[in-house]
């Protein structure tokens, strides 16, 4: 379940995220207020389109 | 012909400390950007552009690590660190192999293909000892054994979801008995820059399992053992985890990361590990564009 408005909303608590001018495709964001984290998928011009953050994976670590 | 201030950051995402090399990448003039791993079939089509002049390798995935950085390196796109680099740092098993070839010193370790040979191992080294995965990463399936109970416990335990065995090899390595701590080394390039003790009440000290950090010094023997995993594994971007045995007093490299994670404990040494990183990745370039 994706957002694709300019001021997308937490999946989970439904706060607004403020979009950040220097958000990056693939960067990690959490919810100011619930602290999901989300992951910036789709960065325009005119907003950000976020999903939910990866879950850890079996072969993720250093 | 290539972009020549052009890097890849090849990441599985951005996390804060992605986010902190890609500014310090910027920091140092470099056009640096981000590579998911659904951006690398344009790339290594060819279809973005000049290719990139390096790529550093940044992937919290190690199937994705050692898949970007293979595919560029088919590609003709310089990386940093190279796939085999990353496949021995990910595999405790070829370290073991490389550092028993280059007497780096090591616990004794072991490979085993079989629950019995793990019953073995441990009956070679005698306990307590400890059992890894070859890839595990945060401590994720480190075991102690104690005794022969722990033994056949994690067999079982072990046998009940793997019966076939296909999760093999494992290593058994000489239990280490330390000073309730480790020590973790970043390396930028040839130079240990900054050195912490990671302290825990947990046999296991990985800051991912809570263990609590605290800058040392860098010793002339911390450089030294350093320096003979440089030799081996060529100049890079490592965390080399050392540890003390208390009986003979001397450290062992226990074992080497190819994708240290650094902001959480930067915020207490105080090194700014990103932007040396920076440095070491710009002086890199400019030895790529002079050949």
């Amino acid at each position: 379940m994706t957002t694709a408005i300019a001021a997308p909303k937490c999946l989970v608590c439904d706060t607004e995220f403020e979009v950040q001018e220097d958000w990056e495709k693939g960067e990690i964001t959490e919810c100011a207020a619930c602290g999901q984290e989300h992951e910036v998928v789709e960065k325009s011009a005119t907003g950000a389109r976020l999903d939910l953050a990866p879950e850890v994976e079996e072969d993720w670590g250093e | 012909m290539t972009t020549a201030d052009q890097v890849l950051l090849s990441v599985t995402m951005l996390r804060p400390e992605e986010k902190l090399l890609l500014g310090a990448l910027r920091a140092e003039g470099l056009t640096a950007r981000p590579l998911l791993m659904e951006d690398l079939a344009e790339v290594v089509a060819g279809r973005t552009g000049g290719p990139p002049a390096l790529a550093v390798i940044r992937n919290l995935s190690h199937r994705d690590a050692i898949n970007v950085s293979r595919r560029l390196e088919y590609a003709g796109v310089t990386t940093l660190n190279r796939s085999s680099v990353i496949e021995a740092c990910n595999d405790k098993g070829l370290q073991s192999l490389l550092f028993a070839r280059h007497d780096i010193p090591h616990p004794v370790t072991r490979h085993a293909f079989s629950y019995d040979q793990v019953r073995s191992a441990v009956g070679e080294l005698g306990m307590p000892a400890v059992v890894k995965p070859v890839s595990g990463s945060w401590g994720r399936g480190v075991t102690k054994m104690a005794n022969a109970e722990c033994v056949e416990a994690w067999a079982g335990g072990r046998e009940s979801a793997d019966a076939t065995g296909k999760l093999f090899p494992v290593v058994v390595q000489a239990y280490v008995d330390k000073p309730g701590h480790d020590l973790r080394v970043v390396v930028v390039g040839r130079t240990p820059v900054v050195a912490i003790q990671r302290v825990s009440d947990d046999w296991r000290t990985n800051t991912h399992l809570g263990a609590r950090v605290q800058r040392v010094e860098v010793t002339a023997e911390i450089d030294k053992l350093c320096q003979q995993v440089v030799d081996v594994l060529g100049p890079g971007f490592y965390g080399v985890d050392l540890v003390e045995d208390r009986a003979a007093g001397e450290l062992l490299v226990l074992e080497v990361n190819a994708n240290p994670e650094f902001a959480k404990s930067s915020a207490t040494h105080g090194v700014d590990v990103a932007g040396l990183y920076a440095e070491f990745v710009a002086e890199q370039l400019s030895v790529t564009a002079t050949v």
